[in-house]
């Protein structure tokens, strides 16, 4: 009995370990591990070790110069080697990162940045309507910092928010979509499935 | 009119069964065509043989190596561009106006790329010819130009071995071997742009004539058509159809819906006269069922090889009709006709069943309205294949449609053959010391029996020119890999004063050139350069020939930019025309058709010639006729095959005056008991593909030599054959099986009389005003909705092909379809009724119901189907576990389950890995173990709401469009916002052809299973009383 019992729990415990990579595809699987990550952060090394703090804070250069497609995209975009170049001609060019930079975009040949906030494939996420979303004054509802965290002062690039599920609806549910254009006010914001899994 | 070839009802299992409800197949109406119980345990075989323990083992392993395994997936990389192009936005399409490649149709499509890769292919609603339809052939375009078994660059052959080369060697050498050669030749499909021209031009650099080039097509209808206009106007064209404006059509052996001329222009035109009272008549003559005739109000089944016959009895009725015009000149020459067949027309009366009442009051018919009479199909080309044009020329003379309905000297179509090349080439060959055989196939799309391999084979220098390798390249000594479509320069000029471009889309994915700058190189090794930097320049000379016809108050550049945005030019163009010449001196070359069993192979709307047999989307939609995929198949008539103790899957015999061909038998109802009906397009066994390779057979071996007098093409049809059976058995993979899966449900699918319409405006009752007891749905602003017209849908399949490439649905190969496991989100049902040998037939498209009461959602153990506010059954993927029990509850049968983690963009050595293609971004690839369906094209669904929240509005009307409604070439697709009074959708909802598919007779309080789907069906019309009719008084089948 005791032996029986005892399989049985094996068992479990082994569909249970091996759940996380069972079935596993690159960029399909959950990402369980991101909560624990948060403790030290996920702040990957990319090939250029570019400092927000420098750009953003002290020389207040505004998100969207580089991010220019997260006002009218789903992806925010990374800036191509053109935007850099537009400062960095003239900018700094004694770095060595920078003549890194500039010998790629002499080569026309990209670099390739380790991707910070990866949502699961499964996972359908748009910045365009996040970036646009108003206050009925107006004023944008949300800013980037609402979900990237005080990225302006990064040295390096970080994961600030935990990207689960249930950080997404938190905000979702409390969030008013106000009355406007002669529609109702929407209680929430959209938390059916559907809204990003399809 | 009276019936052909009716068999004694002795035969029949169900005699006394109900005659007017639905079957699936024969074999429900005559039991002993059922196969063997045997055969029907090949699927058992397929199954893995591993026991529960040894599962346990496994599996346990499996767990206890990948738990070690628990850590954050591999990181991704974003790769920017290095210097971004100015009009890019990151995550943002492009859409590039190009044109179809598929056949000489020459349809505009919208190409969607993602950085730099096309994913989707789209009709362009701005072409004149296809206004944003796209049959099936055109939306897997895709998967050839990502076809993993296409060359990557140029092959040389020496003795029986094939090695790579470098480009410049290989063309050096085929150059040195041009210089010794005295006469050069080109062998290619039709076209109606610029490259025929370019290539007669490359002829004569070379020292070869201009007639060395072979134009080839196997749809010899171009062919066909245009000879019998230029023996009668004197001009080889096309006429441009109108069926918008016919009011009568009679199709002689035609199958214009599917794969005529133009398909999908003609079904665009056809379908605006259906689905409402201003609905025009076909009557269809015809001794095989094609999907044309299953849309036909009057079917008639006529012997093979009695077109013409049919054509001329016409023709006489017409004559002798008061109302019927014509000039006295052409009356004449009608006259001469009839008198010379008297006796002949007057005894095939009784051959055909008809009586001359019959025809008289047909031809009365076509005398009153606006008509347009067609004939000839894949299936017909027999000897008197122009005849039968000419004929019915004659008729169409008479009915007055010319300059009505058909249009000769008013944008016209071009021809993009010259008719008779094969016979000239086959002819030439002997004398030919080089060949290029570019983009075409003919040792495999010709009968065998013309010799064209033999022809080939014994020229010095053979250079195929190909996008994907062809049975006719491994004759060649060298194979050189040629653009795809999509990645080439080119134009067609499908009408006169219309000018299609075509543009790369994608930078060559493959070390592949351009065919015409191929040509281009060669003449600049043989010293003979052409005056081009390559064949782009060409083009841009024959556009500015273009500017100078068209005249626009724009310069040339700005006219390029412009035709490259919008795909096309056009300019009004006319020309006179006179009945010219004497044609009753043909009709004395014609033939009598065979008897006994006569051999018919057609072109197939799928994979016509053989064109499409290497693209799995198209193998695996399936025929919608018989619903098989991946096979070559027998049709024969129920009633022969019984008399001749013939089953299905019975593996057959079929000996011809060319040779034998073996295939499994399938009874279809609908054809004459003496057809023999084989589809063309399967069968390579070159080892061109592993998707067509040793997949069917090519029936074209059985054809013995024989052409059709005028055009001098290969007759492919109407010859006299033998059957036996082997005694073997090869299962057909039909998707829908022969049990009587319907069981007398009649409100699955509903037929309404026309006469019942007219008088009827609306429902009675909303087809949502259901009692239950569940609570009301809470008002969102909108509720998505969609609505298919079953008096349109022709049952082409460009629907399945388009779903599939948009939502990421894998191929599984034709194992899995066996065990029932195809991933089809939308599908095609088809439906027979009446007898077999003149049954009426209904197609049905089937996709997710999004019920508003989804038995589905009940079952599911983890919430992974839910119901979305706005009336959509969505699906999360990440959620499900794999019980199948929403597929077990599903009442429709649209719930797909993935047995496997398909693999993509590459074709396996596994049956099912069969996508070569990339995914859509937009849809979440899904893996083994996952339930997936129809989601009515949310993530297009989400793209328009979220362009209408930015911009504070609300998605207008018919804003969004799933991908089976885009591309349905018979508009009979609808979808749009119910909540939305004054939509198209809430209009469509409330006619009175409305219904729910197992939603019982609400007419009469039945609601069946009150299910409530979001999808309805609009009724089909029937000119004739209903017995079983949808909203009759009185009472319909069981529920």
């Amino acid at each position: 009995m005791l032996l029986l019992r005892s399989l049985v729990v094996s068992n479990l415990l082994l569909i249970c370990l091996s759940a996380c990579t069972w079935m596993y595809t690159p960029g399909d699987t959950v990402d369980n591990s991101t909560q624990s990550l948060l403790v030290d952060g996920w702040h990957p090394e990319q090939p250029i070790p570019f400092s927000h703090q420098k750009h953003v804070v002290q020389n207040q250069i505004d998100c969207e110069y580089c991010h220019s497609a997260a006002r009218r995209s789903n992806s925010a975009g990374v800036p191509s080697l053109n935007t850099c170049m537009g400062c960095h001609k003239v900018v700094k060019t004694d770095s060595p990162h920078i003549q890194k930079i500039a010998d790629h975009f002499a080569r026309n040949e990209p670099i390739a940045w380790v991707k910070v906030n990866d949502l699961p494939d499964f996972v359908h996420f748009s910045h365009k309507v996040h970036v646009n979303a108003t206050n009925p004054d107006g004023t944008p509802q949300l800013k980037c910092q609402t979900c990237h965290g005080e990225i302006q002062g990064n040295l390096v690039a970080d994961q600030w928010a935990p990207l689960q599920m249930v950080w997404c609806i938190n905000c979702h549910n409390q969030v008013k979509v106000p009355a406007q254009n002669g529609h109702p006010a929407i209680t929430n914001a959209p938390v059916s499935c559907n809204t990003c899994h399809f | 009119m009276s019936k052909a070839g009716s068999e004694p009802q002795k035969t029949m299992k169900k005699a006394s069964k109900d005659q007017d409800s639905f079957y699936v197949d024969a074999e429900e109406r005559l039991e002993t065509l059922r196969g063997p119980k045997e055969e029907e345990a090949v699927s058992a075989a397929l199954l893995p043989s591993v026991h529960r323990r040894d599962f346990m083992k496994l599996f346990s392993v499996g767990a206890a190596a990948s738990a070690a395994a628990c850590v954050r997936r591999p990181a991704e990389k974003i790769i920017p561009y290095a210097s971004q192009p100015i009009d890019y936005t990151p995550g943002k399409p492009f859409h590039y106006a190009t044109t179809c490649g598929g056949c000489a149709a020459g349809c505009g499509m919208m190409v969607k790329t993602r950085d730099g890769r096309p994913t989707k292919i789209e009709g362009n609603k701005e072409h004149p010819l296809n206004r944003g339809g796209m049959c099936a052939l055109g939306q897997a375009e895709i998967q050839g130009l990502y076809h993993p078994e296409r060359l990557d660059g140029p092959m040389q052959r020496t003795g029986a071995a094939w090695q790579k080369t470098e480009w410049q060697k290989a063309l050096k050498t085929i150059a040195a071997k041009l210089k010794t050669s005295k006469k050069v030749g080109i062998i290619t499909r039709g076209s109606t742009g610029s490259r025929h021209k370019f290539f007669r031009e490359v002829l004569v650099r070379l020292g070869a004539k201009e007639s060395n080039l072979y134009t080839w097509e196997a749809n010899a209808l171009y062919s066909t058509v245009g000879r019998a206009h230029k023996l009668a106007f004197g001009h080889e064209t096309i006429p441009r159809y109108r069926f918008s404006k016919a009011e009568v059509v009679v199709a002689i052996g035609s199958d214009f819906l599917v794969s005529g001329l133009s398909p999908v222009e003609h079904s665009k035109d056809f379908a605006r006269r259906r689905g409402s009272t201003r609905r025009s008549y076909l009557a269809q003559f015809e001794s095989h069922t094609t999907l044309t005739g299953a849309k036909a109000d009057d079917r008639y089944v006529i012997p093979p090889g009695f077109e013409l016959t049919v054509a001329l009895l016409l023709l006489r009725s017409l004559y002798e009709n008061q109302a019927s015009k014509g000039s006295s000149s052409t009356r004449s020459e009608i006259e001469k006709i009839l008198a010379e067949h008297r006796e002949k027309l007057e005894k095939a009366y009784a051959q055909l069943n008809f009586s001359r009442n019959d025809f008289d009051a047909l031809a009365t018919k076509v005398l009153a309205k606006p008509t347009i009479i067609i004939a000839g199909s894949g299936a017909n080309f027999d000897s008197n294949a122009s005849l039968l044009q000419l004929a019915v020329i004659l008729c169409n003379e008479l009915a007055g449609s010319y300059g009505e309905t058909l249009h000769i000297d008013n944008m016209w179509v071009n021809s993009p053959v010259r008719s008779g090349d094969l016979k000239r080439f086959v002819a030439d060959a002997p004398d030919l010391d080089a060949l290029f055989v570019i983009d075409t196939d003919p040792v495999f799309s010709a009968p065998s029996q013309w010799q064209v391999k033999e022809a080939i084979a014994r020229i010095a220098t053979v250079v195929s020119i190909q996008p994907f390798p062809v049975d006719t390249g491994k004759l060649a000594h060298f194979a050189l890999p040629s653009h795809h479509n999509l990645e080439a320069w080119g134009d067609e000029h499908p009408n006169a004063g219309l000018w299609s471009l075509r543009q790369p889309t994608v930078r060559p994915t493959r070390h592949s050139w351009q065919a015409e700058d191929i040509m281009l190189w060669l003449l600049a090794y043989v010293d003979k350069p052409l005056p081009f930097k390559n064949y782009h320049a060409y083009l841009q000379r024959q556009m500015e020939a273009v500017y100078d016809l068209v005249k626009p108050s724009i310069p040339f550049p700005v006219f390029m930019k412009v035709v490259q945005r919008t795909g096309f030019t056009l300019k009004l163009t006319k020309r006179s025309r006179s009945f010219v010449t004497s044609v009753s001196k043909y009709f004395s070359k014609l033939k009598e058709p065979a008897s006994g069993l006569v051999l018919m192979t057609y072109l197939d709307h799928r994979l016509v010639d053989g064109r499409g047999a290497h693209l799995p989307v198209l193998q695996e939609i399936g025929d919608a006729l018989t619903s098989i995929a991946w096979d070559t198949w027998v049709a024969l008539n129920p009633h022969t095959m019984h008399k001749m103790g013939i089953r299905r899957n019975e593996l057959l015999t079929i000996k011809g005056p060319g040779g034998v061909v073996e295939a499994a038998a399938y009874p279809l109802p609908g054809l004459h008991p003496n057809s023999v009906v084989i589809p063309r397009g399967n069968g390579h066994t070159d080892d061109r593909s592993t998707i067509s390779n040793n997949n069917g057979v090519n029936p074209l071996a059985a054809i013995g030599y024989d052409l059709d007098p005028l055009t001098e093409e290969p007759v492919s049809s109407g010859q006299r054959v033998s059957i036996a059976t082997t005694k073997r058995w090869h299962r057909l993979a039909a998707m829908q099986k022969a049990d009587d899966d319907l069981q007398g449900r009649n409100d699955i699918i509903k037929t309404m009389s026309l006469d019942r319409l007219q008088h009827k405006k609306r429902l009675k009752k909303s087809l949502d005003d259901v009692p239950d007891l569940f609570p009301k749905l809470e008002s969102a602003q909108y509720r998505w909705g969609m609505s298919v017209d079953l008096d349109k849908c022709s049952g082409c399949g460009a629907c399945m092909a388009a779903c599939a490439i948009e939502n990421n649905i894998p191929q599984v190969g034709r194992e899995q379809i066996l065990m029932g496991r195809e991933m089809h989100w939308i599908r095609l049902d088809r439906y027979f009724r009446k007898d077999l040998n003149e049954p009426e037939i209904s197609v049905q498209p089937v996709m997710c119901q999004q019920c508003n009461h989804a038995p589905c959602e009940a079952v599911c153990p983890v919430l992974a189907t839910t119901h979305d506010p706005e009336g959509i059954n969505s699906m999360t993927y990440n959620r499900c576990v794999g019980t199948r029990y929403c597929a077990n509850a599903c009442p429709y049968k649209v719930r797909r389950f993935n047995w496997w983690t398909y693999r993509w963009g590459e074709i396996g050595n596994k049956e099912r890995d069969r996508n070569p293609r990339p995914t859509n971004p937009d849809v979440t690839v899904r893996t083994k173990g996952v339930m997936e369906k129809c989601s009515f094209c949310l993530q297009r669904l989400h793209e328009v709401k979220n362009k209408a929240k930015l911009a504070k509005r609300h998605v207008y009307d018919g804003e969004v469009k799933t991908a089976c409604q885009q591309t349905c070439p018979m508009d009979a697709i609808k979808f749009g916002n119910l909540n939305d009074s004054t939509s198209l959708i809430t209009k469509k909802r409330s006619d009175p052809r409305a219904y729910l598919v197992l939603g019982g007779e609400p007419e009469h309080g039945h609601y069946g299973l009150k299910t409530l789907p979001n999808v309805n069906y609009l009724a089909k019309i029937s000119l004739k009383e209903v017995a079983s009719e949808h909203g009759e008084d009185k009472h319909g089948g069981g529920h």
